[in-house]
C-alpha cells in the first residue's frame, strides 16, 4: 500500500517557435525531489538569462513528492507556468502543488492545451533579459 | 463517484483512513491506472498524509530541540547558582551542600571532613593599587593554585571577595595540614599581573570536623581559625581551638569599641626618646599609640591594630595619631632649638589611603611645623606588594621634605 520510492526523469525539454518552454513528464511519472531538481536545473541552463513562460505536461502523473513540490516553489527561469493535466488525479496533484508551495510566478492548472498556451502567451511580455 | 462491484478501492481507502487515524502516518494507497475520481481522492489523501507526516516530524524535531535547549539552560542555571562566575569554583551554597554530604558520610563511618578557610593578606592593596581587573586576575590565579594542591575528592570554593575554602572529605589530619602548607607556599610565591609581580600571601584557618558537628559550625570554626592566623601576623596556618572563639568575640568587641574610643579620646600617645649613641644627645622621639581602655586597662597596639586595619578604623586612628603627634612636636619645638625629629609609624593600609600625603601636608601647615621635623616609618612588608598608590604617596611625602624610613624586620 505504501508508495514506491522509484523516480521518473522528465521526458523532454524544448523551446518552441514562440519561445515557450515545453517540459514533458512521461506517462505515469513519479516525480521525486532529485528528478524535479534535475528538470529545473536544465530549465535554468537552456534559458540562460532569459525568463520564459513554461508548459509542464504532467498528464497521468502518479505522484509528486513533497521535496519535488519544494523545488517547484523555488524561483527559476520560468516566468509563468501552465500545468497541463487530464484526469481528476492530475488536478488534485497540480492543485496540491499550487496550494502547499508558494509559487514564485503565475501558475495555473489546465486540462485543455489551447487554454494553457493562451495563458502562457499572455505572459510573453514577462520576458526579462 | 461510482465503482464496479469488483472494484475494492473504496474499501482500501477506508482502510487507509483507519490506519492514518490510528497514527500510522506512513500509510499510503497506490492509485489505479484509471486515474478517475476515486484515484483523485486516494492521491489527495496520500498528499495530505505526506503533509501531516512532515508537520508531525517537524514538530517532534522542534520539541526535541527545545527540550535539549531547556536542559542546557537548566544545567547552566544550576552551574551559575552553585559556582563562582569569576573563578568557576564552587560557591558558598555548593560548599555547604558538600560539607553536609561529607558529614553524613562521617555519620555512616567515614572520617569527618576537614575545612580550610584561606584569606588573602594583601588583596586589598593589589585591588586598590592596580585596579579591579588586576584583582580579578589575581583571584583567578589564586583559584588555579589552590586547585593544584588539593586531592581529587576535595572541593575548592570561593566564599566571596578574597576568601576561599577547601573541603577535604574523609581526611586524616596530616593530609589536611599538608594541603594547608602547600596552599600557603603556593600563595607566598609572586603572582604576575601584566608585567608586574605582586605578593598576595594568605592566612589559613584549618578545622578538623567532628562527628555530629553541623556544616555551618565547621565552616565558622575554620573561619575563626583563619582570623586567628591574621591576628598572629598573617601568612600562617592556625588550627582551630575552642578558645579562639573568645579571641574572635574580643576582636568583634574591639572593632565596635574602637570608633567611639577615638572620639572619646581614650587613645594616648607615649613617646620614646631617640638618642644619638655617639653624643648621648636626644635627637628625636618615637610616638607609640596606646588605648586606655576603661575596663581592660592600657592596651598595646598589637591588641587593636590588626582589628583597626581590618575594620577600616585605621584611617581615623592614623589621623588622630598624626594630629596629636604633630601638635606635641610643635609644643616641643618652641622649647628646644637643637635638631629634633618625631617618628610616627604608619600602617600599610594608611600608606595606600589616597589622601595621606595631603593630610600630612595640611596638618604640618596648620601647626606651622617644618616637614623635615617629621619622619614616617613603614614596615618593609607593607611595601612588598607592588603597591603603586602607596609608593606614590611616599614619594610625594618625601618630595615635601618629610623623612621616610622603612623598618627592616
Amino acid at each position: 500500500m505504501s508508495q514506491p520510492a522509484e523516480s521518473s526523469e522528465y521526458e523532454s525539454l524544448t523551446i518552441n517557435d514562440e519561445g515557450l518552454l515545453l517540459l514533458v513528464w512521461p506517462r505515469g511519472a513519479k516525480i521525486t525531489g532529485p528528478s524535479a531538481r534535475r528538470a529545473f536545473d536544465e530549465v535554468n541552463r537552456i534559458c540562460g538569462a532569459v525568463r520564459r513562460p513554461m508548459l509542464v505536461d504532467m498528464a497521468t502523473t502518479k505522484s509528486v513528492a513533497r521535496e519535488a513540490r519544494a523545488v517547484f516553489g523555488e524561483p527559476s527561469a520560468a516566468s509563468r507556468i501552465a500545468l497541463l493535466g487530464r484526469s481528476p488525479v492530475d488536478r488534485v496533484i497540480a492543485n496540491f502543488t499550487l496550494g502547499v508551495s508558494t509559487v514564485p510566478c503565475p501558475t495555473k492548472f489546465f486540462t485543455k492545451r489551447d487554454e494553457a498556451m493562451a495563458f502562457l502567451r499572455e505572459g510573453t511580455g514577462d520576458h526579462i533579459s | 463517484m461510482t465503482t464496479s462491484p469488483d472494484d475494492d478501492r473504496l474499501e482500501q481507502l477506508v482502510d487507509l483512513i483507519v490506519r492514518l487515524a490510528a497514527g500510522d502516518l506512513s500509510a499510503r494507497l497506490q492509485p489505479s491506472e484509471a486515474a478517475d475520481s476515486v484515484d483523485a481522492v486516494i492521491t489527495g489523501i496520500n498528499l495530505l498524509a505526506d503533509e501531516l507526516d512532515h508537520i508531525y516530524r517537524t514538530l517532534e524535531d522542534r520539541v526535541a530541540e527545545r527540550t535539549f535547549a531547556l536542559d542546557q539552560a537548566r544545567v547552566e542555571l544550576e552551574r551559575l547558582a552553585l559556582n563562582d562566575s569569576l573563578t568557576g569554583l564552587a560557591n558558598r551554597t555548593l560548599l555547604g551542600d558538600r560539607i553536609r554530604q561529607a558529614m553524613a558520610r562521617a555519620d555512616r563511618g567515614a572520617r569527618p571532613p576537614s575545612v580550610l578557610v584561606l584569606d588573602l593578606d594583601e588583596f586589598k592593596t593589589i585591588n586598590d593599587g592596580l585596579g579591579h581587573s588586576a584583582g580579578d586576575q589575581i583571584l583567578v590565579e589564586v583559584a588555579r593554585r589552590i586547585t593544584g594542591v588539593v586531592r581529587e575528592t576535595d572541593t575548592v570554593a570561593r566564599l566571596g571577595g578574597d576568601e576561599f575554602a577547601i573541603l577535604m572529605p574523609d581526611a586524616v589530619e596530616d593530609d589536611a595540614l599538608r594541603v594547608a602548607e602547600r596552599a600557603l607556599k603556593e600563595l607566598q610565591s609572586p603572582l604576575t599581573v601584566g608585567e608586574r609581580a605582586v605578593w598576595a600571601g594568605a592566612s589559613i584557618g584549618l578545622c578538623f570536623g567532628l562527628r555530629g558537628q553541623s556544616a555551618d559550625n565547621l565552616l565558622r570554626d575554620a573561619d575563626t581559625a583563619m582570623y586567628a592566623a591574621k591576628a598572629n601576623g598573617r601568612g600562617n596556618i592556625q588550627v582551630f581551638r575552642p578558645e579562639m572563639h573568645h579571641a574572635a568575640r574580643q576582636r568583634l568587641q574591639v572593632a565596635s569599641e574602637l570608633g567611639p574610643a577615638i572620639a572619646n579620646r581614650e587613645l594616648q600617645l607615649h613617646y620614646q626618646p631617640i638618642v644619638e649613641l655617639d653624643s648621648g644627645r636626644m635627637v628625636g622621639a618615637e610616638a607609640l599609640v596606646r588605648w586606655a581602655h576603661p575596663e581592660r586597662g592600657l592596651l598595646l597596639p598589637r591588641e587593636f591594630m590588626t582589628v583597626a586595619e581590618d575594620s577600616g578604623h585605621i584611617i581615623e586612628l592614623g589621623h588622630w595619631v598624626l594630629q596629636e603627634g604633630i601638635s606635641q612636636l610643635r609644643d616641643w619645638l618652641e622649647l628646644i632649638s637643637q635638631p629634633f625629629q618625631l617618628h610616627i609609624n604608619l600602617s600599610p593600609v594608611e600608606v595606600r589611603w589616597p589622601g595621606l600625603a595631603s593630610f600630612v601636608r595640611e596638618t604640618l601647615h596648620e601647626r606651622a611645623v617644618a616637614p623635615d621635623r617629621l619622619a614616617l616609618e613603614i614596615s618593609e612588608t607593607g611595601l612588598m606588594t607592588g603597591d603603586v598608590a602607596g609608593l606614590e604617596a611616599l614619594t610625594e611625602l618625601r618630595a615635601l621634605g618629610v623623612g621616610i624610613e622603612v623598618d627592616d624586620f
